[in-house]
Protein backbone atom coordinates (compact mmCIF):
# COMPACT_ATOMS: atom_id res chain seq x y z
CA UNK A 1 0.00 0.00 0.00
CA UNK A 2 1.48 3.28 -1.22
CA UNK A 3 2.10 5.63 2.23
CA UNK A 4 0.14 8.34 2.90
CA UNK A 5 1.36 12.23 2.64
CA UNK A 6 1.89 12.39 5.89
CA UNK A 7 4.05 9.78 6.36
CA UNK A 8 6.55 10.63 3.86
CA UNK A 9 6.84 14.01 4.61
CA UNK A 10 7.85 12.56 8.58
CA UNK A 11 10.21 10.20 6.59
CA UNK A 12 11.76 13.10 4.70
CA UNK A 13 12.15 15.18 7.99
CA UNK A 14 13.72 11.95 9.60
CA UNK A 15 15.87 11.55 6.86
CA UNK A 16 17.61 15.04 7.53
CA UNK A 17 16.94 14.84 10.50
CA UNK A 18 18.72 11.69 11.44
CA UNK A 19 21.38 12.17 9.02
CA UNK A 20 20.43 9.36 6.60
CA UNK A 21 22.13 11.42 3.60
CA UNK A 22 22.10 8.40 1.36
CA UNK A 23 18.53 7.01 1.52
CA UNK A 24 16.67 10.78 1.88
CA UNK A 25 16.78 10.70 -2.43
CA UNK A 26 15.02 7.54 -2.42
CA UNK A 27 12.09 8.85 -0.12
CA UNK A 28 12.04 12.41 -2.25
CA UNK A 29 11.54 10.04 -5.02
CA UNK A 30 8.47 7.86 -3.71
CA UNK A 31 7.02 11.08 -2.60
CA UNK A 32 7.42 12.39 -5.96
CA UNK A 33 5.90 9.31 -7.79
CA UNK A 34 3.07 9.23 -5.41
CA UNK A 35 2.00 12.06 -6.86
CA UNK A 36 2.31 14.74 -3.69
CA UNK A 37 3.29 18.24 -3.60
CA UNK A 38 6.73 19.06 -4.20
CA UNK A 39 6.73 22.08 -2.22
CA UNK A 40 5.06 20.86 0.82
CA UNK A 41 8.14 18.15 0.62
CA UNK A 42 10.41 20.67 0.61
CA UNK A 43 8.85 22.75 3.41
CA UNK A 44 6.94 20.53 5.81
CA UNK A 45 10.15 17.53 5.14
CA UNK A 46 13.41 18.57 4.59
CA UNK A 47 13.18 21.93 5.96
CA UNK A 48 11.64 20.49 9.06
CA UNK A 49 14.10 18.34 9.20
CA UNK A 50 17.05 20.99 9.69
CA UNK A 51 14.99 23.14 11.69
CA UNK A 52 14.78 20.37 14.31
CA UNK A 53 18.37 19.62 13.63
CA UNK A 54 19.24 23.46 14.21
CA UNK A 55 16.93 23.10 17.65
CA UNK A 56 19.44 20.17 18.69
CA UNK A 57 22.24 22.80 17.79
CA UNK A 58 21.24 25.12 19.75
CA UNK A 59 20.59 22.47 22.86
CA UNK A 60 24.01 21.52 22.25
CA UNK A 61 22.93 18.41 21.30
CA UNK A 62 24.54 18.41 17.87
CA UNK A 63 27.30 20.09 16.76
CA UNK A 64 28.75 21.61 13.09
CA UNK A 65 29.48 17.39 11.75
CA UNK A 66 25.92 16.94 12.66
CA UNK A 67 24.66 19.70 10.95
CA UNK A 68 27.09 19.21 7.91
CA UNK A 69 25.52 16.12 7.31
CA UNK A 70 22.34 17.42 8.42
CA UNK A 71 22.62 19.84 5.60
CA UNK A 72 24.04 17.26 2.83
CA UNK A 73 20.94 14.99 3.63
CA UNK A 74 18.64 18.34 2.74
CA UNK A 75 20.63 19.46 -0.37
CA UNK A 76 20.93 15.66 -1.66
CA UNK A 77 16.66 15.35 -1.10
CA UNK A 78 16.54 19.06 -2.90
CA UNK A 79 17.64 17.97 -5.75
CA UNK A 80 15.00 15.59 -6.53
CA UNK A 81 12.16 17.85 -5.21
CA UNK A 82 13.69 21.17 -7.07
CA UNK A 83 12.67 20.07 -10.29
CA UNK A 84 8.74 19.25 -9.86
CA UNK A 85 8.71 22.94 -7.93
CA UNK A 86 6.36 25.28 -9.64
CA UNK A 87 7.93 27.58 -11.19
CA UNK A 88 6.67 30.84 -10.85
CA UNK A 89 6.67 32.22 -7.35
CA UNK A 90 3.53 33.35 -5.77
CA UNK A 91 1.99 36.97 -6.74
CA UNK A 92 2.34 38.97 -3.96
CA UNK A 93 4.38 37.20 -2.08
CA UNK A 94 7.91 38.49 -0.76
CA UNK A 95 11.61 37.45 -1.54
CA UNK A 96 13.60 37.82 0.85
CA UNK A 97 17.51 37.99 -0.89
CA UNK A 98 20.61 37.69 1.21
CA UNK A 99 24.34 38.06 0.23
CA UNK A 100 26.90 36.04 1.77
CA UNK A 101 30.36 35.28 2.05
CA UNK A 102 33.35 35.35 3.85
CA UNK A 103 35.69 38.68 3.66
CA UNK A 104 38.52 39.63 1.38
CA UNK A 105 41.64 37.72 2.55
CA UNK A 106 40.04 35.17 4.71
CA UNK A 107 39.13 31.78 3.48
CA UNK A 108 37.77 29.62 6.68
CA UNK A 109 34.12 29.36 5.17
CA UNK A 110 32.10 26.62 7.96
CA UNK A 111 30.47 28.87 9.77
CA UNK A 112 29.21 30.82 6.90
CA UNK A 113 28.30 27.72 5.14
CA UNK A 114 25.97 26.94 8.45
CA UNK A 115 24.56 30.14 8.83
CA UNK A 116 23.80 29.91 4.87
CA UNK A 117 22.38 26.50 5.32
CA UNK A 118 20.05 27.87 8.21
CA UNK A 119 18.90 31.32 6.64
CA UNK A 120 18.07 29.17 3.42
CA UNK A 121 16.35 26.81 5.95
CA UNK A 122 14.77 29.51 7.00
CA UNK A 123 13.77 30.82 3.51
CA UNK A 124 15.93 33.54 2.26
CA UNK A 125 16.99 33.42 -1.46
CA UNK A 126 20.48 32.93 -0.54
CA UNK A 127 23.16 34.40 -2.65
CA UNK A 128 26.53 32.93 -1.71
CA UNK A 129 29.83 34.46 -3.02
CA UNK A 130 31.95 31.77 -1.29
CA UNK A 131 35.07 32.92 0.22
CA UNK A 132 37.77 35.73 0.23
CA UNK A 133 35.40 37.55 -1.42
CA UNK A 134 36.24 40.87 -2.69
CA UNK A 135 34.49 43.62 -0.72
CA UNK A 136 32.73 45.68 -3.71
CA UNK A 137 31.44 42.23 -5.12
CA UNK A 138 29.22 42.45 -1.69
CA UNK A 139 28.03 45.73 -2.48
CA UNK A 140 27.33 45.52 -6.18
CA UNK A 141 25.38 41.69 -5.95
CA UNK A 142 23.48 43.40 -3.52
CA UNK A 143 22.20 46.24 -5.48
CA UNK A 144 22.59 43.72 -8.48
CA UNK A 145 19.86 41.16 -7.22
CA UNK A 146 18.15 43.68 -4.90
CA UNK A 147 19.07 42.32 -1.26
CA UNK A 148 17.80 43.17 1.76
CA UNK A 149 20.83 41.53 3.62
CA UNK A 150 24.17 41.27 3.65
CA UNK A 151 25.97 38.54 5.87
CA UNK A 152 29.74 39.08 6.47
CA UNK A 153 31.93 36.20 8.03
CA UNK A 154 35.28 36.19 9.09
CA UNK A 155 37.58 34.36 11.21
CA UNK A 156 40.67 36.18 11.55
CA UNK A 157 41.09 39.63 12.78
CA UNK A 158 43.04 40.75 9.98
CA UNK A 159 40.34 40.66 7.96
CA UNK A 160 37.87 42.14 10.25
CA UNK A 161 38.15 45.62 9.18
CA UNK A 162 37.16 44.77 5.23
CA UNK A 163 33.10 44.41 7.53
CA UNK A 164 33.79 48.08 8.14
CA UNK A 165 34.64 48.75 4.82
CA UNK A 166 31.63 46.80 3.30
CA UNK A 167 29.55 48.70 5.99
CA UNK A 168 30.88 52.35 4.82
CA UNK A 169 30.81 51.85 1.02
CA UNK A 170 26.86 51.21 1.76
CA UNK A 171 26.47 54.22 3.33
CA UNK A 172 28.72 56.39 0.46
CA UNK A 173 26.27 54.66 -1.69
CA UNK A 174 22.96 55.66 0.43
CA UNK A 175 22.29 52.28 0.83
CA UNK A 176 22.96 51.79 4.71
CA UNK A 177 19.04 51.89 5.59
CA UNK A 178 18.10 49.78 2.62
CA UNK A 179 20.59 46.90 2.94
CA UNK A 180 21.05 45.67 6.81
CA UNK A 181 24.81 43.97 7.37
CA UNK A 182 24.88 41.21 9.61
CA UNK A 183 28.10 39.95 10.69
CA UNK A 184 29.80 37.06 12.71
CA UNK A 185 32.57 34.95 12.58
CA UNK A 186 35.16 33.48 15.75
CA UNK A 187 36.89 37.08 16.78
CA UNK A 188 33.27 39.09 15.79
CA UNK A 189 31.72 40.16 18.79
CA UNK A 190 28.86 42.57 19.54
CA UNK A 191 31.05 45.35 20.56
CA UNK A 192 32.79 45.29 17.18
CA UNK A 193 29.40 45.49 15.43
CA UNK A 194 28.44 48.26 17.42
CA UNK A 195 31.87 49.66 16.82
CA UNK A 196 31.78 49.51 12.71
CA UNK A 197 27.64 50.43 12.70
CA UNK A 198 26.75 46.89 11.85
CA UNK A 199 23.27 46.12 11.64
CA UNK A 200 23.65 42.71 13.89
CA UNK A 201 25.65 40.11 15.34
CA UNK A 202 24.94 36.70 15.95
CA UNK A 203 26.70 34.13 18.05
CA UNK A 204 26.15 31.28 15.86
CA UNK A 205 24.22 29.74 12.40
CA UNK A 206 21.00 29.30 14.75
CA UNK A 207 20.83 33.02 16.37
CA UNK A 208 21.89 34.13 13.07
CA UNK A 209 18.10 33.14 11.72
CA UNK A 210 16.10 35.17 14.27
CA UNK A 211 18.27 38.40 13.83
CA UNK A 212 18.07 37.96 10.07
CA UNK A 213 14.21 37.65 10.48
CA UNK A 214 14.35 40.33 12.93
CA UNK A 215 16.37 42.74 10.60
CA UNK A 216 14.48 42.47 7.35
CA UNK A 217 10.88 42.27 8.98
CA UNK A 218 10.29 38.69 7.87
CA UNK A 219 7.21 37.50 9.87
CA UNK B 1 66.20 42.10 31.42
CA UNK B 2 63.39 44.68 31.75
CA UNK B 3 64.33 47.64 34.07
CA UNK B 4 61.34 47.11 36.51
CA UNK B 5 61.50 43.13 36.74
CA UNK B 6 64.46 41.67 39.75
CA UNK B 7 64.81 38.37 37.66
CA UNK B 8 65.36 37.15 34.18
CA UNK B 9 61.96 35.08 32.43
CA UNK B 10 64.82 32.08 32.50
CA UNK B 11 65.16 32.56 36.34
CA UNK B 12 61.74 33.23 37.16
CA UNK B 13 60.60 29.97 34.95
CA UNK B 14 63.03 28.08 36.80
CA UNK B 15 61.97 29.29 40.56
CA UNK B 16 57.93 28.96 39.27
CA UNK B 17 59.00 24.71 38.23
CA UNK B 18 60.79 24.62 42.16
CA UNK B 19 58.70 26.58 43.56
CA UNK B 20 60.86 29.03 44.80
CA UNK B 21 59.96 32.44 44.95
CA UNK B 22 59.65 35.02 42.18
CA UNK B 23 59.47 38.16 41.68
CA UNK B 24 56.41 38.73 39.64
CA UNK B 25 53.78 36.62 38.00
CA UNK B 26 55.32 34.80 34.37
CA UNK B 27 53.19 36.40 31.72
CA UNK B 28 53.78 34.72 28.60
CA UNK B 29 51.17 37.07 26.12
CA UNK B 30 51.59 35.19 22.98
CA UNK B 31 53.25 37.83 20.52
CA UNK B 32 53.56 35.91 17.43
CA UNK B 33 51.00 37.35 14.48
CA UNK B 34 51.63 40.94 16.32
CA UNK B 35 55.18 40.59 16.40
CA UNK B 36 56.49 41.80 12.89
CA UNK B 37 54.54 45.21 14.11
CA UNK B 38 56.61 45.98 17.03
CA UNK B 39 59.48 45.08 14.59
CA UNK B 40 58.22 47.60 12.31
CA UNK B 41 58.50 45.32 9.61
CA UNK B 42 55.66 43.88 7.17
CA UNK B 43 54.27 40.38 7.93
CA UNK B 44 55.74 38.92 4.52
CA UNK B 45 58.76 40.40 5.12
CA UNK B 46 59.17 38.72 8.65
CA UNK B 47 58.04 35.13 7.26
CA UNK B 48 60.59 35.88 4.36
CA UNK B 49 63.63 35.37 6.70
CA UNK B 50 64.79 33.46 9.91
CA UNK B 51 67.19 36.56 10.98
CA UNK B 52 63.46 38.84 10.99
CA UNK B 53 61.29 36.20 12.68
CA UNK B 54 63.92 36.05 15.14
CA UNK B 55 64.58 39.28 15.21
CA UNK B 56 60.83 40.61 15.51
CA UNK B 57 60.83 37.62 18.58
CA UNK B 58 64.04 39.79 20.23
CA UNK B 59 62.31 42.99 19.87
CA UNK B 60 59.16 42.26 22.02
CA UNK B 61 61.23 40.78 24.46
CA UNK B 62 63.53 43.66 24.40
CA UNK B 63 60.16 46.13 24.96
CA UNK B 64 58.13 44.18 27.16
CA UNK B 65 60.07 41.52 29.16
CA UNK B 66 57.56 38.92 28.13
CA UNK B 67 58.48 35.54 29.75
CA UNK B 68 58.48 33.13 26.34
CA UNK B 69 59.48 34.34 22.97
CA UNK B 70 58.07 31.96 20.23
CA UNK B 71 58.66 31.04 16.71
CA UNK B 72 55.90 30.20 14.44
CA UNK B 73 56.43 26.47 12.39
CA UNK B 74 52.51 27.56 12.38
CA UNK B 75 49.03 25.43 12.08
CA UNK B 76 49.73 24.70 8.15
CA UNK B 77 53.57 23.61 7.94
CA UNK B 78 52.39 20.20 7.66
CA UNK B 79 50.08 21.14 4.36
CA UNK B 80 52.48 23.63 2.83
CA UNK B 81 55.45 21.47 2.70
CA UNK B 82 53.27 18.45 0.90
CA UNK B 83 51.54 21.02 -1.42
CA UNK B 84 48.65 23.10 -0.01
CA UNK B 85 48.84 26.15 -1.41
CA UNK B 86 48.21 29.42 0.87
CA UNK B 87 47.74 33.01 -0.38
CA UNK B 88 50.56 35.38 -0.15
CA UNK B 89 49.11 38.68 1.98
CA UNK B 90 51.97 41.80 1.89
CA UNK B 91 50.96 42.35 5.62
CA UNK B 92 48.69 39.62 6.75
CA UNK B 93 48.66 35.63 7.98
CA UNK B 94 48.43 33.75 4.68
CA UNK B 95 45.36 31.58 4.43
CA UNK B 96 44.75 28.70 2.57
CA UNK B 97 43.68 28.82 -1.08
CA UNK B 98 43.89 24.85 -1.95
CA UNK B 99 44.24 21.89 -0.02
CA UNK B 100 46.73 19.24 -1.27
CA UNK B 101 44.15 16.27 -0.92
CA UNK B 102 41.08 16.75 -2.20
CA UNK B 103 40.00 13.29 -2.39
CA UNK B 104 40.50 11.21 0.35
CA UNK B 105 41.34 8.62 -1.77
CA UNK B 106 44.75 9.65 -2.87
CA UNK B 107 45.98 9.73 0.75
CA UNK B 108 48.49 7.30 -0.59
CA UNK B 109 50.20 9.67 -2.93
CA UNK B 110 51.00 12.39 -0.17
CA UNK B 111 54.90 12.05 0.28
CA UNK B 112 56.06 13.04 4.03
CA UNK B 113 59.24 12.82 3.40
CA UNK B 114 58.98 17.16 2.27
CA UNK B 115 58.06 17.80 5.86
CA UNK B 116 61.78 16.99 6.46
CA UNK B 117 63.62 19.99 7.29
CA UNK B 118 66.01 18.85 4.47
CA UNK B 119 63.33 19.25 1.89
CA UNK B 120 61.07 21.79 3.62
CA UNK B 121 62.32 25.37 3.46
CA UNK B 122 59.76 26.96 5.51
CA UNK B 123 60.56 24.24 8.53
CA UNK B 124 64.11 25.11 7.63
CA UNK B 125 63.64 28.55 8.28
CA UNK B 126 62.15 28.28 11.57
CA UNK B 127 64.80 26.19 12.74
CA UNK B 128 67.34 28.80 12.42
CA UNK B 129 65.09 31.54 13.75
CA UNK B 130 65.62 29.14 16.89
CA UNK B 131 68.95 28.89 17.01
CA UNK B 132 69.05 32.93 16.22
CA UNK B 133 66.88 33.10 19.32
CA UNK B 134 68.70 30.92 21.73
CA UNK B 135 72.18 32.83 20.49
CA UNK B 136 71.58 36.00 21.14
CA UNK B 137 68.82 35.48 24.08
CA UNK B 138 68.93 32.16 25.19
CA UNK B 139 70.80 33.33 28.33
CA UNK B 140 68.14 35.05 29.60
CA UNK B 141 64.65 34.09 27.76
CA UNK B 142 63.24 30.35 26.96
CA UNK B 143 62.00 30.35 23.04
CA UNK B 144 59.20 28.34 22.02
CA UNK B 145 57.73 27.06 18.55
CA UNK B 146 54.08 27.54 18.05
CA UNK B 147 53.24 24.40 15.93
CA UNK B 148 49.95 22.55 14.85
CA UNK B 149 48.74 19.61 17.11
CA UNK B 150 47.25 16.34 14.92
CA UNK B 151 43.80 17.35 14.35
CA UNK B 152 44.91 20.76 12.84
CA UNK B 153 47.83 19.04 11.27
CA UNK B 154 45.01 17.10 8.97
CA UNK B 155 43.04 20.09 8.06
CA UNK B 156 45.80 21.44 6.57
CA UNK B 157 46.17 18.88 4.27
CA UNK B 158 41.99 18.06 3.45
CA UNK B 159 39.72 20.83 4.00
CA UNK B 160 38.09 21.16 7.23
CA UNK B 161 34.58 20.64 6.26
CA UNK B 162 35.11 17.68 4.65
CA UNK B 163 37.69 16.41 7.18
CA UNK B 164 34.36 16.87 9.73
CA UNK B 165 32.25 14.82 7.49
CA UNK B 166 34.44 12.30 7.20
CA UNK B 167 35.18 11.70 10.93
CA UNK B 168 31.60 10.22 10.12
CA UNK B 169 31.52 8.61 7.36
CA UNK B 170 34.68 7.70 6.56
CA UNK B 171 36.59 7.74 10.36
CA UNK B 172 39.48 4.86 8.67
CA UNK B 173 40.76 7.56 6.29
CA UNK B 174 40.67 9.77 9.00
CA UNK B 175 42.81 7.85 11.04
CA UNK B 176 45.17 6.90 8.48
CA UNK B 177 45.95 11.24 8.02
CA UNK B 178 46.30 11.44 11.70
CA UNK B 179 49.06 8.79 12.08
CA UNK B 180 50.90 9.88 9.18
CA UNK B 181 50.50 13.54 10.62
CA UNK B 182 51.15 12.45 14.41
CA UNK B 183 54.56 10.82 13.01
CA UNK B 184 55.46 13.76 10.65
CA UNK B 185 55.15 15.61 13.81
CA UNK B 186 56.68 13.92 15.98
CA UNK B 187 60.90 13.86 13.55
CA UNK B 188 59.13 18.01 12.90
CA UNK B 189 58.86 18.22 17.00
CA UNK B 190 62.50 16.39 17.74
CA UNK B 191 64.55 19.42 15.72
CA UNK B 192 63.06 21.62 17.60
CA UNK B 193 63.68 19.86 21.02
CA UNK B 194 67.06 19.43 19.88
CA UNK B 195 67.05 23.15 20.30
CA UNK B 196 65.85 23.48 23.65
CA UNK B 197 62.60 24.84 22.19
CA UNK B 198 59.34 24.48 23.96
CA UNK B 199 56.57 22.86 22.10
CA UNK B 200 53.60 25.42 21.98
CA UNK B 201 51.08 22.31 20.72
CA UNK B 202 48.18 24.41 18.91
CA UNK B 203 45.18 22.29 17.97
CA UNK B 204 42.95 24.76 17.44
CA UNK B 205 40.36 22.44 14.92
CA UNK B 206 40.18 20.29 17.71
CA UNK B 207 38.35 23.04 19.52
CA UNK B 208 35.07 22.57 21.43
CA UNK B 209 33.43 25.00 18.76
CA UNK B 210 33.87 22.65 16.47
CA UNK B 211 34.12 19.19 17.69
CA UNK B 212 31.92 17.20 20.47
CA UNK B 213 33.72 15.52 22.90
CA UNK B 214 33.91 12.15 21.95
CA UNK B 215 35.20 13.52 18.06
CA UNK B 216 38.22 14.77 20.43
CA UNK B 217 38.44 10.72 22.78
CA UNK B 218 38.17 8.96 19.39
CA UNK B 219 39.84 11.51 17.09
CA UNK B 220 42.88 13.65 18.83
CA UNK B 221 43.18 12.75 22.32
CA UNK B 222 45.35 9.38 21.36
CA UNK B 223 47.43 10.91 18.84
CA UNK B 224 48.13 13.72 20.96
CA UNK B 225 49.24 11.59 24.05
CA UNK B 226 51.16 9.79 21.49
CA UNK B 227 52.87 13.16 20.13
CA UNK B 228 53.38 14.62 24.36
CA UNK B 229 54.96 10.71 25.07
CA UNK B 230 57.43 11.56 22.73
CA UNK B 231 58.24 14.94 23.62
CA UNK B 232 59.03 13.90 27.09
CA UNK B 233 61.08 10.89 25.89
CA UNK B 234 63.08 13.35 24.02
CA UNK B 235 63.31 15.77 27.53
CA UNK B 236 60.96 18.15 25.76
CA UNK B 237 58.08 20.50 27.44
CA UNK B 238 54.99 21.26 26.13
CA UNK B 239 52.39 23.75 26.51
CA UNK B 240 48.94 22.39 24.72
CA UNK B 241 46.53 25.35 23.39
CA UNK B 242 43.25 24.66 21.81
CA UNK B 243 41.29 27.41 20.75
CA UNK B 244 37.75 28.34 21.55
CA UNK B 245 35.25 26.26 23.96
CA UNK B 246 37.24 23.86 25.51
CA UNK B 247 35.22 23.51 28.82
CA UNK B 248 33.97 20.14 27.61
CA UNK B 249 37.01 18.55 27.00
CA UNK B 250 39.43 20.46 29.23
CA UNK B 251 39.95 16.88 31.60
CA UNK B 252 40.70 15.27 28.42
CA UNK B 253 43.33 17.35 27.35
CA UNK B 254 45.25 17.06 30.14
CA UNK B 255 45.04 13.61 30.68
CA UNK B 256 47.32 13.63 27.04
CA UNK B 257 50.03 14.37 29.38
CA UNK B 258 51.11 17.93 28.65
CA UNK B 259 53.42 19.96 30.59
CA UNK B 260 51.31 23.34 30.94
CA UNK B 261 47.57 24.12 29.68
CA UNK B 262 47.10 27.23 27.81
CA UNK B 263 43.13 28.43 27.74
CA UNK B 264 41.28 30.17 25.77
CA UNK B 265 39.09 33.56 27.11
CA UNK B 266 35.88 31.69 26.01
CA UNK B 267 36.81 29.28 28.97
CA UNK B 268 36.41 30.06 32.33
CA UNK B 269 39.74 30.38 34.86
CA UNK B 270 38.23 29.50 37.53
CA UNK B 271 36.33 26.64 36.25
CA UNK B 272 39.55 25.16 34.83
CA UNK B 273 41.25 25.51 37.84
CA UNK B 274 38.74 23.35 39.87
CA UNK B 275 38.98 21.07 37.19
CA UNK B 276 43.02 20.39 36.38
CA UNK B 277 44.71 23.40 38.80
CA UNK B 278 46.18 20.02 40.68
CA UNK B 279 47.44 18.82 38.18
CA UNK B 280 49.38 20.97 35.98
CA UNK B 281 50.19 24.94 35.14
CA UNK B 282 47.47 26.87 33.74
CA UNK B 283 48.01 29.57 30.99
CA UNK B 284 45.44 32.80 30.44
CA UNK B 285 43.19 34.01 29.39
CA UNK B 286 43.28 37.60 28.54
CA UNK B 287 40.60 38.37 25.64
CA UNK B 288 42.97 39.20 22.82
CA UNK B 289 40.09 40.85 20.59
CA UNK B 290 37.64 42.34 23.29
CA UNK B 291 39.82 43.73 25.68
CA UNK B 292 43.52 43.77 23.98
CA UNK B 293 42.18 44.95 20.50
CA UNK B 294 39.30 46.53 21.09
CA UNK B 295 39.71 47.83 24.90
CA UNK B 296 40.84 50.48 26.68
CA UNK B 297 43.96 50.86 28.60
CA UNK B 298 41.47 50.37 31.61
CA UNK B 299 40.00 46.97 30.12
CA UNK B 300 43.50 45.82 29.64
CA UNK B 301 44.37 46.47 33.66
CA UNK B 302 40.74 45.13 34.79
CA UNK B 303 41.59 41.76 32.78
CA UNK B 304 44.63 41.40 34.22
CA UNK B 305 43.67 41.95 37.59
CA UNK B 306 40.27 39.60 37.16
CA UNK B 307 42.60 36.82 35.93
CA UNK B 308 45.39 37.09 38.27
CA UNK B 309 42.92 36.88 40.95
CA UNK B 310 41.08 33.89 39.59
CA UNK B 311 44.26 31.90 38.41
CA UNK B 312 46.93 32.98 41.39
CA UNK B 313 45.81 29.95 44.02
CA UNK B 314 45.33 27.13 41.42
CA UNK B 315 47.59 24.72 42.64
CA UNK B 316 50.32 23.74 40.31
CA UNK B 317 50.57 27.45 39.37
CA UNK B 318 49.48 29.87 37.22
CA UNK B 319 50.94 31.98 33.98
CA UNK B 320 48.82 35.14 32.83
CA UNK B 321 48.57 34.94 28.94
CA UNK B 322 46.22 36.43 26.23
CA UNK B 323 43.47 33.49 25.66
CA UNK B 324 44.79 33.48 22.08
CA UNK B 325 47.36 34.71 19.87
CA UNK B 326 47.52 38.43 19.79
CA UNK B 327 46.39 40.01 16.79
CA UNK B 328 48.54 42.57 14.73
CA UNK B 329 45.08 44.78 15.03
CA UNK B 330 46.03 45.37 18.43
CA UNK B 331 47.46 48.41 19.30
CA UNK B 332 50.99 47.34 20.69
CA UNK B 333 50.96 50.20 23.08
CA UNK B 334 48.25 47.91 24.49
CA UNK B 335 50.64 44.68 25.55
CA UNK B 336 52.66 47.34 26.81
CA UNK B 337 49.74 48.60 28.98
CA UNK B 338 49.00 44.36 29.54
CA UNK B 339 52.81 43.89 30.60
CA UNK B 340 52.21 47.10 33.03
CA UNK B 341 49.39 45.69 34.48
CA UNK B 342 51.29 42.11 35.19
CA UNK B 343 53.52 44.41 36.73
CA UNK B 344 51.53 45.95 38.88
CA UNK B 345 48.90 43.09 40.19
CA UNK B 346 51.38 40.46 39.63
CA UNK B 347 54.38 41.49 41.67
CA UNK B 348 55.28 39.26 44.72
CA UNK B 349 53.92 38.53 47.20
CA UNK B 350 50.94 39.42 45.89
CA UNK B 351 48.67 42.69 47.00
CA UNK B 352 45.65 40.75 47.87
CA UNK B 353 44.04 45.08 48.53
CA UNK B 354 44.94 46.09 44.70
CA UNK B 355 43.48 42.48 43.61
CA UNK B 356 40.55 43.44 45.22
CA UNK B 357 39.63 46.89 44.44
CA UNK B 358 37.18 47.93 42.70
CA UNK B 359 37.75 49.50 39.15
CA UNK B 360 39.47 52.36 39.24
CA UNK B 361 41.27 54.93 36.42
CA UNK B 362 44.29 53.19 36.57
CA UNK B 363 46.15 55.90 36.85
Amino acid sequence: MAKSKEELLQQLSDCVFEMEDESVAGVANEYIEAGYEALDGVLKGLVDGMSRAGQMYEEEEYFVTDLLVCSDAMYNGLEVLKPHLPQEEGAGAVNYKCVIGVVEGDTHDIGKNLVRIMLETAGFEMYDLGRDVPLISFVEKAKDVNAQLICLSTLMTTTMPGMKEVVDMLKKEGLKDKVKVMIGGGPISQAYCDQISADGYAVNAIGAVSLAKKLVGMA
Amino acid sequence: MHPQDQMTPNERLQAFMKGDRMDRILAMPILVSISHRVAGITHREKRASAEKQAQSQIDCYKSYGNDLMIIEYGLHGVGTALGTEMNDPEDSLPAIVNHVLQDLKDIDRLDFNKTKKENDPWFAKTLEACEICQEKMGHEVPTGVLIAGPFTAVSSIYPTENLLRATRKNPAAIHQLLRLCTDALKDIYKEYIKRGIIIAMCDPIASGTLLKKSQYTEFVKPYATELMEHIHELGGMCCYHICGNTTSIVTDMVDTGPDMLSIDNLVDLEYVKGQVGERLPILGNVPPVDVLMLGSREDIYESVKTCIRKGKDSSKGYIIASGCDVTQNVPIENIAHMMEAVRKYGRYPLDEGLLNEPATDHK
